[in-house]
């Protein structure tokens, strides 16, 4: 500062002969200070300089008030004139005030920067005046050049890796938290509020670590509230004492998170237990993380209107809520919904083949049969209709059309089929075909139950929830669908409901409004912590599988974008020493340490390529060769390398 | 931090007793090669120690060593203390502990501000003051490994921490059965004795290897993030930078490459009892800084070259008399500087032996680069808010 003091009031040359000329004449007065200083813990020297800093500052602003980009640099040794001037009177030598500066500095810039030249500059006309009438003010402003000459001078003489704690705070706003340097920063983590549920599970402590690291906004759901839990917990985090067994609590948990992070898992293997905490525990988080996010709809004015029709279609307005998300983010083109079927002029009904069925053996078929009829038309209201009854018991009737997509796009890119359909509230089967065009032997079929209501709505259908007929079919591949069917089967329709219920439930009236596929949204909401199922107690494996089952299964249905992480056995042991290997399917067999999974569910948050997956993982298997069984994508996590995108993409989606 | 220089002597718990002997000793240990003396260093744990620094240190805890690791419940080797945490290196190393997963406790001076990053981050903080042995004992409970970063600060004396600190913690943390110690160190300590700090880490690992601790010292160059302060900031705001026209050439490294790199070698079995050195990519020497410091902000720098002959100068003078001493201490790297030694070392041993990439290390042009095109731009945004401001000036 001394320097730049000196450069304002002499001329550029005359300057630095000053600050040498002034080095010589000081070097021992200041030693014997210096000296000094050690043995009678005298403050006086700094808190002596501290006053004239301030004046000298503003004098400098001063000399350029109209330079915006001088008053900008100068926002520095401001900010250390006012915390060695906060510390005078305390007995402590001047670096220590700059370091205890230095912690001061992790507020953010922004802030500060005008914070403080509000307040320094009330401090500074003070101060003015008060050197205006007193010469002394002239002698501290001196010695105040002499130290900072002398500091510099005497730092020539020392080596960085010895003395650099003294600079500490000059790194301080750049390397700390969110600062641009910071290794762990992850962009936009400051607006990311993560809700961490189990925040003193083993993974869980870890997790809360690394997001505030990584300057995460981080909200924790706890249990209890005692000092043994608070001190485990960073203290910036936002601590929820809560049950996930309870909603109302879980309520309070959710409200401001845009990510979760489920950590939480029975303490004990009885029934109860799990399924309080591993089944219906998630089941309440999503379902409240839904109802949270769900006002915030509104705010979008495009989504309005899907809002009107149906209040309680949570997943379809959340869903549609993404895809505005999506749109928004990267430009329409590639990430709108793309139009499968719109049914608006009678050419439309064209291609739709209407067909009928029993599931019963044919030998059955004839003393029952009552009767099937259905249609598929466009009526003179504009409408197309799908209609009919079914009196044959275990008849259906079915609608089912051969996809024609536009050139270029393929359906892997989407999530899943929503449907805008009009009628009397029955639901339908959807079926998907895949495989090869010209072999209609080889296809596969792939179901999912649409379930309407009465009046219009619109029905989001994942293709996540699609499953095999034949069990022993792999997951559905949305890229090779080719033929889409509506089916209506008397069975399994909701006995009557309302106005509605006196109608036979075997007849249907289903208007089409349109089909489109649903983008793939960007990133996950939800990460669940499930397990393998290897390390359990083989007796108690049953049922803490069934329970983990059921609360992926309640996950996968909510339409929220999930990734369900099935770590191996936890082992208490530092991250990022052994390979990790990601897999589909129960070939898990080795262990994996806590805080690999934490740094899993990191990565995750924002990784495109992890959502709506589930997988296993655990160390690579180094015993022996004869492991071709994996699919070795293996990986050591480090700082240079994101190992999660390249062994998360061979994965499937919607498992 | 509270630089009471005196008094650590007498508040030495009774199991931990030194010799008065040693502050004069140091003093005068300039002379090198010195044969070993035969003071018995830990006469309970190693007959046989002795020290460079011609140290008399008694530590009667040492017999508890065996009992305390049969009873109690094992330490999690997870379970880790940082010395001096909130110095440069010291919260890199706990950053990147925290993210590995281990629980991190930070053994930090009391303050009036505490250091609530570090509590932010997660990790534990523990108040205690290496210049006050009876407060260390109580921190290295449940800890396994122990992680010295601390290092005086440059305008306290430099034998408060640096030795007698250091040597207190040393011999607790051989008395509490602490199973690892990591130490750092400056690079060719061994060979200037005549500067004291390095003198004092030399004899710091000399009782160390002597201590019976499994231990890992780790050399170190230079920090990245101390030319920040000394060349980048000044060349930024304009103000006059100081550089001396010495030949030294140092090898900086990132402190988060430090920090990587040493829980690599923590965790590697081959690495303990072993001596590391850590060196950047490349020597630079000052100018050379300075020259691509300028470069990267787009100005010239207003450089003032003090000649090493007047650094050496000062402190010459400055030796003279008992009061300056500390002023000469300061000044004694001065002695390293006129000397053209390259404070550097090939690495590609030891990335091969802790199985690292080289690639990953990053080199000084990337990190001036990244910190410029970081500063520039926040400048520019500050600047746009000052202009608001100004409304009420």
């Amino acid at each position: 500062m001394a320097a730049a003091i000196v450069a304002a009031r002499a001329p550029p040359g005359g300057g630095a002969a000053t600050v040498i000329a002034s080095f010589n004449n000081r070097a021992l007065s200041c030693a014997a200070s210096a000296a000094g200083r050690r043995y009678h813990h005298h403050g006086g020297a700094c808190c002596f300089a501290a006053k004239p800093t301030q004046v000298a500052a503003e004098v400098d602003q001063d000399v350029a008030p109209a330079d915006a980009n001088a008053a900008a640099t100068e926002a520095k040794p401001k900010r250390k004139a006012r915390s060695r001037r906060g510390r005078k009177g305390k007995k402590s030598s001047e670096s220590e005030a700059s370091t205890t500066a230095a912690v001061e500095e992790e507020e953010k810039e922004k802030e500060e920067g005008v914070e403080e030249e509000g307040g320094k500059r009330k401090e500074g006309l003070d101060l003015e005046e008060v050197m205006a009438v007193s010469p002394v003010g002239l002698g501290r402003r001196s010695r105040q050049i002499f130290d900072e000459v002398w500091r510099k001078f005497s730092r020539l003489g020392q080596m960085s890796s010895a003395s650099s704690t003294a600079m500490a705070e000059e790194e301080q706003a750049v390397l700390i938290r969110g600062g641009p340097m910071c290794e762990f920063t992850v962009p936009g983590a400051q607006d990311t509020t993560v809700l961490v549920v189990g925040a003193t599970s083993r993974i869980g402590r870890i997790v809360v670590r690394k997001l505030m690291l990584r300057g995460y906004n981080v909200k924790a759901l706890v249990r209890r509230n005692d000092a043994e839990v608070i001190d485990m917990l960073p203290r910036s985090v936002d601590i929820v004492v809560g049950d996930v067994g309870d909603d109302s609590t879980v309520k309070s948990a959710v409200s401001g998170c845009s990510k979760i992070i489920y950590c939480a898992t029975a303490r004990s293997t009885i029934t109860g237990d799990l399924n309080r905490v591993d089944n219906q525990g998630v089941r309440n988080v999503s379902k409240a993380f839904q109802v949270f996010l769900l006002p915030q709809l509104t705010i979008l004015p495009a989504s309005n209107s899907l809002i009107e029709s149906s209040f309680t279609e949570l997943c379809i307005t959340l869903q549609d809520y993404y895809n505005e998300l999506a749109q928004l983010r990267a430009g329409k083109s590639s990430k709108s919904k793309l139009l499968i079927a719109k049914f608006k002029s009678p050419k439309s009904v064209k291609g739709w083949e209407v067909g009928q069925g029993s599931y019963l053996p044919n030998t059955f078929a004839y003393r029952f049969d009552e009767g099937i009829d259905a249609s598929f038309e466009f009526n003179e209201d504009g409408q197309a209709v799908f209609s009919g009854f079914v009196f044959t018991r275990g008849g259906y009737v079915e609608i089912s059309k051969r996809l024609s997509l536009p050139l270029g796009s393929t359906l892997d890119r989407y999530d899943g089929l929503l449907f805008s359909v009009g009628g009397n509230g029955r639901s339908y089967v959807v079926i998907l075909e895949t495989g090869p065009l010209a072999d209609t032997s080889q296809s596969k079929k792939y179901f999912a139950r649409m379930t309407t209501k009465v009046g219009f709505c619109r029905v989001r259908v994942p293709f996540s929830a699609f499953r095999p007929v034949n069990p022993q079919d792999p997951p559905l591949d949305p890229f090779l669908v080719h033929t889409l069917t509506i089916r209506f089967e008397p069975k399994r329709q909701r006995p009557g409901d309302g106005s509605q219920g006196a109608t036979d439930p075997r007849n249907f009236e289903l208007i089409m409004e349109y089909i489109k596929a649903l983008p793939t949204g960007q990133e996950t909401d939800f990460i669940l912590i499930s397990c393998s199922g290897s390390g359990i107690e083989p007796n108690r494996r049953e049922q803490v599988l069934k329970a983990k089952k059921a609360g992926e299964d309640a996950l996968r249905r909510s339409g929220l974008g999930y990734t369900i992480v099935r770590p191996g056995p936890l082992q208490e042991e530092p991250g990022g020493q052994r390979a990790l290997i990601f897999d589909q399917g129960n070939r898990i067999s080795q262990g994996i340490s806590c805080a690999d999974v934490a740094d899993i569910c990191v990565k995750a948050l924002h990784d495109s390529t992890a959502r709506n997956k589930s997988f296993d993982v655990c160390y690579e298997y180094v015993a022996e060769q004869g492991n071709e069984l994996y699919e070795l994508v293996a990986h050591l996590p480090d700082k240079a390398n994101n190992y999660l995108t390249p062994a998360l993409s061979v994965l499937e989606k919607n498992t | 931090m509270a630089s009471s220089s005196a008094a650590s002597l007498a508040a030495l718990p009774s199991q931990l007793t030194t010799s008065p002997a040693r502050r004069s000793l140091l003093l005068s240990s300039t002379s090198r090669a010195r044969p070993r003396p035969h003071h018995p260093l830990l006469h309970a744990s190693s007959p046989k120690g002795g020290s460079y620094c011609r140290l008399v240190v008694t530590c009667n805890a040492g017999t508890v060593v065996p009992t305390s690791i049969a009873q109690g419940t094992p330490v999690r080797p997870t379970s880790i203390l940082v010395v001096g945490a909130t110095g440069t290196l010291g919260r890199q190393v706990v950053r990147r502990a925290l993210d590995e997963g281990y629980d991190v406790r930070c053994l930090v001076r009391p303050r009036p501000a505490p250091a609530d990053f570090l509590r932010d981050w997660g990790a534990t903080v523990v108040n205690a003051d290496l210049s006050k042995p009876e407060t260390i004992p109580a921190t290295l409970v449940g800890i396994h490994t122990v992680i010295d970063c601390a290092t005086g600060r440059p305008e306290e004396p430099i034998r408060t921490v640096d030795w007698e600190g250091k040597v207190a913690l040393i011999q607790c943390a051989k008395a509490m059965g602490i199973q690892k110690y990591v130490f750092y160190s400056i690079h060719n300590c061994d060979k200037h004795p005549e500067v004291p700090l390095m003198e004092i880490k030399h004899c710091t690992e000399k009782f160390i290897q002597d201590a019976g601790l499994d231990y890992i010292i780790i050399r170190l160059c230079g920090f990245m993030q101390g030319l920040i302060g000394q060349y980048a900031v000044p060349i930024l705001e304009e103000k006059s930078v100081w550089g001396t026209d010495a030949p030294t050439r140092i090898a900086y490294m990132d402190t988060q490459d430090v920090a990587r790199l040493t829980f690599i070698a923590m965790r590697n079995e081959k690495a303990s009892k072993k001596l590391l050195t850590f060196a950047g990519p490349r020597a630079w020497t000052t100018q050379e800084v300075i020259t691509l410091c300028e470069r990267l902000a787009g100005q010239d720098a207003n450089v003032t070259t003090v000649p090493v002959a007047v650094l050496r100068f000062t402190r010459q003078l400055t030796r003279f008399f008992q009061w300056t001493n500390d002023v000469a201490d300061r000044l004694a790297f001065s002695e390293v500087l006129s000397s053209d030694t390259i404070f550097s070392v090939p690495m590609n041993d030891t990335y091969q032996f802790l199985g690292v990439d080289s690639k990953d290390i990053l080199t000084l042009e990337k990190y001036l680069q990244d910190y410029f095109t970081n500063i520039l731009k926040k400048l520019k945004d500050l600047k746009a808010q000052s202009k608001q401001t100004d409304i009420f000036f």
